[in-house]
This record gives C-alpha cells, sequence and structure tokens, in this order.
C-alpha cells in the first residue's frame, strides 16, 4: 500500500501540490487526472523522490521513503514517463536490463528476464533484442520503456502519461497491453494522465487534481454519480455520463436469463456501452452473452441496458 | 571510407614520411625555389625530430585542454555548478580571443624560454571548442532520457559516465578534434621562444629569405594536420559505433 500523509511541495510562494492524502490500494490501478499545472505530476515523482516533498510524507508499506537513499528507493520502483525516454545509444535488451544491471543481477537471469518481458509485451525477443530504440516504432517504443520500468519486478509501476505520445489507434491498444501486464504481475500502479477518458478507461480508483489541491479520489462510479465539486463534474463532462456509466458495466454482470435464440453473440468481457453500440449497428433488440463452462448463455437486452445507463 | 577517398590520403601519408625520413631526396622539387646557391632542405636539424617534437607538443596541450574544458563543460551542467557557466564559458572566451602570440609574450618572462610558453599558448587556446563542444553536447541530451536514468535509480555518477558522456560523446570529440587541429598549425609560432617544433624550419627559412624552408615547414605541418584530422575522425567512428552512440 502506498500512503500519501499531508504531502506538499512549495516551490517559492506556489504550492504546486498542497496538503495532498491518500491512500492507494496494493494491485490497484490508482489514476491521477488533472489539467496541466494541477500537481499531478510533481504527486507522482514524490513518490519515488524525484522531487523532495516540502512537507508530508509517502509511506511504501508503511515504510517512510525518506528512509532509504534515492536511487536505491528508485531501482525498486517502477517508472514510465511520457516519451520513453529509453537510452538511444543501448539495445532494447539493455534498455530493459537496465535496474537489473544496477542490482547486479547474474547476467543469464538478466537476459531471461529480458526474454519475458518481451513476450509478454508481445515483442519477439529474436527479433527485438538487439534493435535500438530509433529502430522501433512509437508502439513499440513505449512498450519497451514500459518492459524497462517492470524488469526488476517491481510491486509498484509510476506511469506519466505514459500513452501521451501515441496515435489514438495505438493508444487503445497500449492502454490494454498495461492492464493485462497490471493483472498477470500484480503489479500496483499509479498512473498521471490528463486525459478523463484513459482514466476511466484503466483506474480501479481515479484521483482528480486541480490547482494542487486532491479534489475527489474514488472508484470511476463514485466520481460519475457523486462529484464531490463542480470541477469534478465539468471535468468529467455531463454530455456523455450514461455512456461513461455503461462504459463501467460488463455484459457478463448485466446479462439475464432468457431466450437467446437466434441473438447475434456478445463477448462477456464487452462493456456495456460497446454492447449497446453493437446492438444499435445491428438494429438488434438483444444480444446472447456466452455463459461460463457449462452453463447456458444468457440474454442481455436493449431495455436492461438503457435501464442501467440511468443516472439518479 | 571508401577506396577513393582512402587512395589521396594513403599518398599524402607516404610522401610525408618519405619526406621526413629522407628529406634530401626531395632536394629537386625545392631546389627551383631557392636563389643564389642557398640549400633546398632544413638540414640544422632532423625533420622528423622536429616533427615528433611538434606533434608532442600539440599532443600534450590538447590533453590538458580536453581534461579542463570537459571537466568544467561537465561541472556547469550539474545543478551545483550551473551558477559557474558564465564565469567559465567568459574565461574560455577570453582564451579564445586572447592571440597566442600576445599569449608567448606574456608567460615567456614568467615560466622561460622553450616549451613551456608554448603549451600555455597553445592549452589556453585549445579550451574554447572543446568547452562548447561539451556543453552543447551535455545539453541535447533529451530531458526524458536523463530523467529516465534518474527514475531508474542511477545515481549522478551512473548518469554522468553511462548515459550523458557516451551520448555527448560525437560533439565532444569533435571539440577535440578541432582543437588539436588548430594546436597543430598553431604550434609552429613556439618556435619564435625556442620550443623544438617545425615552426623552426618556417623561421628559418623567413630570416633566411629561402621559400623552399618556408614551404616545407608549411606543406609538413599542414599535411599532418589534415592526416591527424581524418584519423581521429575513423577512429571516433569506429568507437562510438562499438559503444552504440553511431550507427
Amino acid at each position: 500500500m502506498i500512503e500519501l500523509e499531508n504531502l506538499t511541495k512549495r516551490y517559492g510562494d506556489v504550492d504546486v501540490v498542497s496538503d495532498v492524502s491518500m491512500q492507494i490500494q496494493p494491485g490497484s490501478f490508482t489514476v491521477v487526472v488533472g489539467q496541466s499545472g494541477s500537481g499531478k505530476s510533481t504527486l507522482l515523482r514524490m513518490v519515488n523522490r524525484l522531487v523532495e516533498p516540502t512537507a508530508g510524507r509517502v509511506l511504501i508499506d508503511g515504510r517512510d521513503v525518506a528512509s532509504l537513499p534515492g536511487p536505491t528507493l528508485r531501482r525498486g520502483i517502477g517508472y514510465a514517463i511520457q516519451g520513453h525516454g529509453l537510452f538511444p545509444h543501448r539495445t532494447v535488451a539493455q534498455n530493459i536490463a537496465t535496474v537489473p544491471t544496477l542490482l547486479g543481477w547474474p547476467k543469464a537471469k538478466i537476459r531471461a528476464r529480458v526474454a519475458e518481458l518481451l513476450e509478454a509485451l508481445q515483442l519477439d525477443p529474436g527479433q527485438f533484442a538487439a534493435k535500438y530504440p530509433d529502430e522501433l516504432s512509437g508502439g513499440e517504443q513505449q512498450r519497451v520503456g514500459v518492459a524497462r520500468a517492470l524488469a526488476a519486478g517491481p510491486n509498484i509501476l509510476l506511469m506519466d502519461e505514459p500513452f501521451g505520445a501515441l496515435d489514438p489507434i495505438i493508444r487503445v491498444k497500449a492502454q490494454d497491453d498495461v492492464k493485462a501486464i497490471q493483472r498477470r504481475f500484480e503489479t500496483t500502479i499509479l498512473l498521471v494522465t490528463h486525459d478523463m477518458e484513459e482514466a476511466f478507461h484503466l483506474g480501479d480508483a481515479i484521483a482528480v487534481m486541480s490547482g494542487g489541491k486532491l479534489q475527489q479520489y474514488g472508484s470511476p462510479e463514485d466520481l460519475l454519480l457523486r462529484p464531490a465539486n463542480d470541477y469534478v463534474s465539468r471535468l468529467i463532462g455531463s454530455s456523455d455520463r450514461a455512456l461513461r456509466a455503461l462504459s463501467l458495466k460488463t455484459a457478463r454482470d448485466a446479462a439475464e436469463s432468457g431466450d437467446t435464440d437466434g441473438l447475434f453473440p456478445i463477448a462477456p468481457d464487452a462493456n456495456l456501452r460497446d454492447a449497446l453500440a453493437e446492438l444499435i449497428w445491428r438494429g438488434a433488440d438483444a444480444a446472447a452473452v456466452s455463459g461460463e463452462a457449462g452453463t447456458p448463455p444468457r440474454r442481455l437486452s436493449l431495455r436492461r441496458i438503457l435501464a442501467l445507463g440511468r443516472g439518479a | 571510407m571508401s577506396t577513393m577517398a582512402l587512395a589521396p590520403r594513403v599518398v599524402a601519408l607516404v610522401l610525408l614520411l618519405a619526406f621526413l625520413l629522407a628529406p634530401q631526396f626531395f632536394a629537386p622539387v625545392f631546389a627551383p625555389l631557392t636563389h643564389n646557391g642557398a640549400p633546398p632542405i632544413y638540414t640544422q636539424a632532423s625533420l622528423l625530430d622536429l616533427a615528433i617534437a611538434h606533434l608532442e607538443l600539440v599532443a600534450l596541450a590538447t590533453v590538458g585542454s580536453a581534461v579542463v574544458a570537459i571537466a568544467l563543460g561537465v561541472l556547469v551542467t550539474r545543478r551545483a555548478g550551473a551558477e559557474f557557466l558564465p564565469l567559465s564559458r567568459a574565461i574560455v572566451n577570453i582564451g579564445q580571443t586572447f592571440p597566442p602570440v600576445a599569449v608567448l609574450a606574456v608567460a615567456a618572462p614568467l615560466v622561460g624560454f622553450g616549451q613551456a610558453p608554448t603549451l600555455i599558448a597553445l592549452f589556453v587556446y585549445g579550451l574554447l571548442p572543446i568547452f562548447e563542444n561539451t556543453l552543447s553536447g551535455l545539453q541535447q541530451v533529451s530531458a526524458a532520457v536523463v530523467e529516465s536514468a534518474k527514475g531508474a535509480g542511477m545515481g549522478g555518477l551512473q548518469r554522468l559516465v553511462k548515459i550523458e558522456l557516451p551520448l555527448a560523446a560525437p560533439q565532444i570529440l569533435e571539440g577535440v578534434r578541432l582543437s588539436t587541429v588548430i594546436a597543430i598549425g598553431t604550434a609552429t609560432i613556439g618556435s619564435t621562444v625556442a620550443a623544438k617544433g617545425l615552426g623552426e624550419v618556417i623561421i628559418a627559412g623567413l630570416l633566411s629569405d629561402n621559400t623552399a624552408f618556408i614551404l616545407q615547414g608549411g606543406l609538413v605541418v599542414g599535411v599532418m594536420a589534415v592526416l591527424i584530422y581524418d584519423a581521429m575522425t575513423a577512429l571516433e567512428r569506429i568507437v562510438l559505433r562499438r559503444r552504440g552512440v553511431r550507427r
């Protein structure tokens, strides 16, 4: 667990981060959203002490991060940033091996770990290990950046706008990859973004920051249904609240038992926003959601989706 | 380097070595430049010895310039040293604008005649290109790369040695190359304060109105400068490629 206690960072007379306290659950994917200048990056960088707090402290599993030397602390925490920051004079394998090398792992172990990570990020080790960063596409560079951050198997991964430099099509794929990686390695991820869409797509919990202050911290549903103040509701936007709410629920959770004869199938993991779009496109009233092994498919109707999207 | 580019350099090198080892062999070439039966080839000292002494002087001075200028460049790009940037820049600029001849004039009475004042002049004169190139090389390392290195838990020294210096190396080495070539030419003035070097040949030519001496001194210096510049470029490319900085 990461605990931020009354964290403040002051530059001159300005509180860039002002008295922020929050607890980040182990294994969660927490997204800090805010516009530029909101203090979100500074907040993130105080966790691995790239920025030293003016006041307050950060505890990781109960231990004050200030009790460790900065470099030692940072070797234990993954860090991935916008524009990846790969070392241009080092191969993909050498880049990924950065932290394990600093930690003095044996060569064979490093090699095995690099291969494992490349495979986890769908990059063929034989093809990519010896390449240099400038020989990769933007999406590949981003994945190598994530692999490097995860190389030493940290429990915590900090990500600062990691998808910012990617074009929209690759971005969604990259987001899904990171989400999958997070589940696979059970990493606690703290991600900073200005993009509310991204926050809803990725976050188990979302923290909204503005003017250095934490405006609201809660589940996506909380933010949507019970915004703490005007700023949060404005940031979320009111025009597509219903669709956002639907995007947080899956077809599996919404399906009811019923007649599924002749209905087109929809994946149980699909969210209701996508399911709705599919129903509208096909002009259908309902779809079939395949059940768990051995159970019959269940029915997901348009009426049911509309009911679930209703606010208040 | 292609054979087309290599061939003239090999020819130049062979001619240079031949001239340094057996200058009398070239007497007929230089004879037309002399009059009143003056000797066409400088024989007061062995040209080879002079060339070696000349290069020793250049090497010593340039290594000194490089060590100091790179160290200064690193210092002022650290957060703790940033405030020294204007001062360092001023010192180094003065070093470049102050004519080496004037440095000799000032230094000779202080440290005596011979190698010492020449070394000082070359050293001071060579600082600027290396310092400025080190500075711009280090400043050009992308902020994201440095940030990543920090985030990965590299300490300041590790960042400098493993990331910043290798990435700035092409520019730093370019500065060293530039200083070397400038020093090879400038070192000739050392002979005015009795430093052993090829300037001796040129000055002897000027004093005795012997164009052959002036030309042979100048040619040897010029050809050495070109060949050394090329050799350093080639060596640099090999080193940088091996370190992954350039492909």
